[in-house]
C-alpha cells in the first residue's frame, strides 16, 4: 500500500509542476502586469524622485498600449528620509537577500560599491550607447553621464544635480557698510578668486566686532558629516581621486590648509566652540532667519527654507539671502562647489528576484522627460539634468535655479571608488578633530595619513 | 522479568536526563543568541566583506583585520575611552547610584520608596530617541538650551552648545541615568529579602546605618552586586544606541562598539566594512568573556553558589 502511495506520488508530483510550468507559460503568452519597485531617499519636497516613476509607467503604459502589448506595468513607489548610511544599509540587506527594488535611487558614489557587489547592471558601454538606447537619454548633458561611470561601463542614470553655495546676508553686509553694487559683485568676486576665504574670515571678524551679527554667527558651515567640507580642501588646491590609476588622493599640504581654516573659523570668534553636530532644526531655523553672516549649504535647502521654515515666503529669502560659490583659499584661484548628482541604478535579477529589466530601464527612460524632472527641480529647488530644460518656461521661471545654474561650469564630483568611504570617513574625523582643537592641524594630517595608508594601502597616493 | 529490568533502565536513563531537559530552554537561547553570533562573528572577521563584496564575492583574509586592529592609530583611543566610559558609568551609576537609591529607599515609608523607584525608571520606560533629544535640547546652544537660559545666560557667562563642550560627562550621565534603574530593581529585591530578623537585631545591637549597610546589608546583597556588576560592565561595553543618537560618535566618544558599528553597519558613503567590524566586534567579546571569568574569581562564584552550611 505504501508503494503504491509513493509510485502515485512520484508519478502525479512531477505531473503538477510541469501543468504549472504550462499555466506560468500560458500566462506570459496572456495580458500580464509588471510591477516594478522604486527606492528614493527624499522629504516631503523631494517626493518626485519616487512618484515620477508613477508618472513615466502612465506614459509607458500608452505606449505599449499603442505597442499592441498586453503588458502594464505597476509602480510601487516608496521615498522615507533617513540617514544615508541607514538608507544604503536597508537597500544592501535587501539587495543581497534577493528583495531589493527594481530601481534605487542613491548617491552616484554608490556605483562602484553596488556593481562589485553584483547588485545592480550596467546599462551601456559608452555614453555615445546609451544615449541611442533611448531619445529621452540623448536629452540628458553629456557631462552628467561621468558620474554615473565605474570601470568603464555607463551603470546610472542622473536624476538630479545641485551645487552648494556659500550663502551670505545681504541685510547683514549692507548693516556692515557694504553698498548694495559691492554685495551685487561679491559672486562674481568669489568666482574670480577675488574674494578668498581669509576674506570671508574678516568679514565676518569685522561684523562680529561692530554688532552687526553675534559672536559665533559669522560662517556656519554644515552642522553634520558631508561632503561640502571636501570643498575648502579643493578650494586650497586639493584633489580626491587619480582616474588614470584609479586610486585615491590625499593632498598633505591642501588638507593641512583646511584643516587650519575649520579651527581659525573657531578661534577667530565667527565659528561657535563645538559648533559640530548641532541640531539641522536648530541650524535651518538660524540661517534661514537672517541672524549669521556666512553659511555654506545646499541649494536643495532654499526648497526646505521656503516651505518649512519661512512658510512659503521666498520673497524673504530674496530679500536677505545671496548666494555665491565657494570662495577660494588661493587669491586669483576660481572658487569651487561641489555636486552630488543623485542617479537612478536598475539592480540585477538577482537583487531584485524580478525579471523585465528591459521594461525596467525603458521606464527610467520615459522618468527623464523635461515635464517630470522639471517638477522635481522646482519644488525641491535641484538643478535640472536635461538640455531641454533649460529653455522650459516652468524651470526657467524658477528666478534661483537659473542664478545657480552658472555654478555647473565650477563644479566638481566625488570619485567613483569603492575606498572613498574609507578615505572620507578618515578625513572627516582628522577635520573634526582640528576644529575642536583636539589635535593640531599638523597632527590631524599625520594621524590621517597613517590612517588612510594602513586602511587602503595601494589604493591611495599621497601627495 | 526483563521487561521489569528494562523499564528500570528506561527509568534511571531518563532520570540521567532530567538536568537536560530542566536546561535545554536556556540552552537552546544560548546557543541561537549567543554562540551562533558569535561563530558567525569571528568567522566574519577572518574575511574582507564589506558592501562592495556583498556576500558572495568575499575573501578569506586570515588575521588581517586583527593586525589592522593592532596597528591602527584609532585603537588607543577608542579602547581608554571605553575603558573610562564603562568604569565611570558602572562605579557612578550603574552600580553606585542603583545601590545608593536601593539602600534609601528601603529605610524610607514603603509609598515614598516606590514613588522614588518609579521616578528613576523614567529614562529606561521613554524611548531612546525622545529620550535623548531631552539631552540635546537640555544642552543645546542659546536660544534653545535649557541650561544656557536657565543658568548660564542668567548668570553672565557665555553660552554654548554643553553637549559637544562636555560630551563625556554627558554620555556617562545619559547612560548612567538608564542604568542605575537596573541595579536599582535587583538591589531593592535583595535588601528586601534580607530577613527581617537579622535587620532589627543589628539596630539592637546598636549599630548604626552605615554600620548596618557594611556588615549586614552588603554582605547579604553580594551575589546580587556580582551579577549587576558583571552585567552592567558586559552591557556597558557592548551598548552604544545612546551614544549614537546623542553624539553619533563625534567629540571624543566614539567607544569600541560604536567604532565596530561605524565600521560594520553605518558609515557615511555606505561601503560597509563588514569584516573589519567584525573583528572589532569580536575584540569585544574576547575582552567580554575575560572580564567575566575575573569578576566570577574575584566575588568567589563558587562559595556563592555552594548549598548553605546552615538553614538561615
Amino acid at each position: 500500500m505504501k508503494k503504491l502511495a509513493l509510485l502515485l506520488a512520484l508519478l502525479v508530483i512531477p505531473a503538477l509542476i510541469f501543468a504549472g510550468g504550462k499555466q506560468e507559460a500560458a500566462k506570459q503568452a496572456g495580458p500580464r502586469t509588471v510591477t516594478i519597485t522604486v527606492w528614493a531617499r527624499a522629504n516631503n519636497v523631494e517626493h518626485w524622485r519616487a512618484d515620477a516613476a508613477v508618472e513615466a509607467a502612465k506614459l509607458l503604459n500608452e505606449e505599449l498600449k499603442k505597442e499592441g502589448k498586453q503588458i502594464t506595468v505597476v509602480v510601487k513607489a516608496d521615498y522615507s528620509n533617513p540617514p544615508w548610511g541607514d538608507y544604503k544599509k536597508k537597500f544592501t540587506m535587501a539587495a543581497d537577500a534577493g528583495e531589493g527594488p527594481d530601481i534605487i535611487c542613491s548617491g552616484h558614489e554608490d556605483v562602484p560599491v553596488w556593481a562589485q557587489a553584483g547588485y545592480i547592471m550596467p546599462l551601456a558601454n559608452s555614453v555615445s550607447e546609451i544615449q541611442g538606447m533611448y531619445p529621452e537619454f540623448k536629452d540628458v548633458f553629456d557631462s552628467l553621464w561621468n558620474a554615473g561611470m565605474w570601470h568603464g561601463k555607463i551603470w546610472a542614470v542622473p536624476q538630479d544635480t545641485e551645487a552648494r553655495p556659500m550663502f551670505f546676508s545681504k541685510t547683514k553686509l549692507k548693516e556692515l557698510g557694504w553698498s548694495d553694487k559691492q554685495i551685487a559683485e561679491l559672486p562674481d568676486k568669489i568666482k574670480n578668486g577675488e574674494f578668498t576665504l581669509d576674506d570671508m574670515i574678516n568679514t565676518a571678524k569685522e561684523a562680529i566686532a561692530k554688532g552687526v551679527v553675534k559672536p559665533g554667527y559669522g560662517y556656519w558651515h554644515r552642522p553634520r558629516k558631508g561632503g561640502d567640507f571636501l570643498q575648502y580642501y579643493v578650494s586650497y588646491g586639493g584633489y580626491l581621486y587619480d582616474p588614470e590609476q584609479d586610486k585615491l588622493v590625499l593632498v598633505k599640504d591642501a588638507l593641512e590648509k583646511w584643516y587650519a581654516f575649520q579651527r581659525k573659523c573657531v578661534t577667530s570668534g565667527i565659528t561657535p566652540k563645538n559648533y559640530i553636530g548641532t541640531e539641522w532644526k536648530i541650524w535651518h531655523d538660524t540661517v534661514s532667519h537672517n541672524k549669521v553672516l556666512f553659511w555654506n549649504g545646499g541649494i536643495w535647502q532654499w526648497a526646505d527654507w521656503k516651505v518649512n521654515y519661512l512658510n512659503g515666503d521666498e520673497d524673504f529669502l530674496f530679500k536677505n539671502v545671496g548666494y555665491a560659490l565657494q570662495p577660494s583659499g588661493i587669491r586669483g584661484k576660481k572658487g569651487n562647489t561641489l555636486s552630488h548628482p543623485l542617479v537612478y541604478m536598475v539592480t540585477t535579477e538577482k537583487a531584485s528576484g524580478h525579471k523585465d529589466r528591459d521594461l525596467v530601464i525603458r521606464l527610467l527612460a520615459k522618468m527623464t522627460t523635461k515635464e517630470i524632472n522639471t517638477k522635481h527641480a522646482v519644488e525641491s529647488t535641484h538643478l535640472g539634468i536635461l538640455k531641454s530644460q533649460m529653455d522650459y518656461k516652468p524651470y526657467k521661471d524658477s528666478k534661483f535655479l537659473s542664478d545657480v545654474t552658472y555654478m555647473l561650469n565650477y563644479n566638481w564630483y566625488q570619485p567613483n571608488h569603492s575606498g572613498y568611504s574609507v578615505w572620507f570617513d578618515i578625513v572627516w574625523n582628522g577635520m573634526t578633530a582640528a576644529e575642536n582643537g583636539e589635535k593640531t592641524p599638523k597632527e590631524a594630517v599625520e594621524s590621517v595619513v597613517k590612517q588612510l595608508k594602513l586602511e587602503l594601502g595601494d589604493s591611495i597616493i599621497i601627495k | 522479568m526483563k521487561e521489569k529490568k528494562e523499564a528500570t533502565e528506561t527509568k534511571k536513563l531518563s532520570t540521567r536526563l532530567e538536568w537536560f531537559w530542566f536546561l535545554f530552554p536556556s540552552l537552546l537561547l544560548i546557543v541561537l543568541f549567543f554562540f551562533l553570533p558569535v561563530i558567525i562573528t569571528i568567522f566574519v572577521s577572518g574575511t574582507n566583506m564589506s558592501s562592495s563584496t556583498g556576500f558572495n564575492n568575499w575573501k578569506w583574509i586570515g588575521l588581517d583585520n586583527y593586525k589592522m586592529i593592532a596597528i591602527h592609530p584609532e585603537t588607543p583611543k577608542h579602547l581608554w575611552l571605553t575603558v573610562k566610559y564603562v568604569a565611570v558609568t558602572l562605579v557612578f551609576f550603574n552600580v553606585g547610584m542603583a545601590l545608593v537609591i536601593s539602600l534609601i529607599t528601603t529605610h524610607i515609608s514603603q509609598g515614598a520608596g516606590f514613588f522614588f523607584r518609579a521616578l528613576w525608571l523614567l529614562p529606561r520606560i521613554t524611548p531612546t530617541v525622545i529620550y535623548v533629544m531631552m539631552w540635546k535640547f537640555l544642552g543645546a546652544n542659546a536660544p534653545y538650551g535649557v541650561i544656557n537660559q536657565l543658568f548660564v545666560q542668567p548668570l553672565g557667562f557665555t553660552p554654548q552648545d554643553w553637549v559637544p563642550a562636555a560630551s563625556f560627562l554627558f554620555i556617562v550621565l545619559v547612560n548612567g541615568y538608564i542604568g542605575a534603574s537596573f541595579g536599582m530593581i535587583i538591589f531593592t529585591s535583595a535588601i528586601e529579602a534580607i530577613p527581617k530578623d537579622i535587620m532589627i537585631a543589628s539596630l539592637v545591637d546598636g549599630a548604626s546605618f552605615m554600620q548596618r549597610v557594611r556588615y549586614v546589608i552588603l554582605p547579604y546583597i553580594k551575589w546580587p552586586l556580582l551579577f549587576v556588576t558583571t552585567y552592567q560592565t558586559l552591557s556597558l561595553m557592548t551598548s552604544f544606541e545612546q551614544i549614537l543618537v546623542l553624539t553619533n560618535g563625534e567629540f571624543n566618544t566614539e567607544v569600541w562598539s560604536l567604532w565596530a558599528y561605524h565600521r560594520a553597519l553605518n558609515n557615511y558613503w555606505g561601503n560597509f566594512q563588514w569584516g573589519f567590524g567584525n573583528a572589532l566586534a569580536a575584540v569585544l567579546v574576547v575582552i567580554g568573556i575575560i572580564l567575566g571569568i575575573i569578576y566570577m574569581r574575584y566575588f568567589k562564584f563558587g562559595e556563592l553558589v555552594q548549598e548553605p552550611k546552615i538553614e538561615t
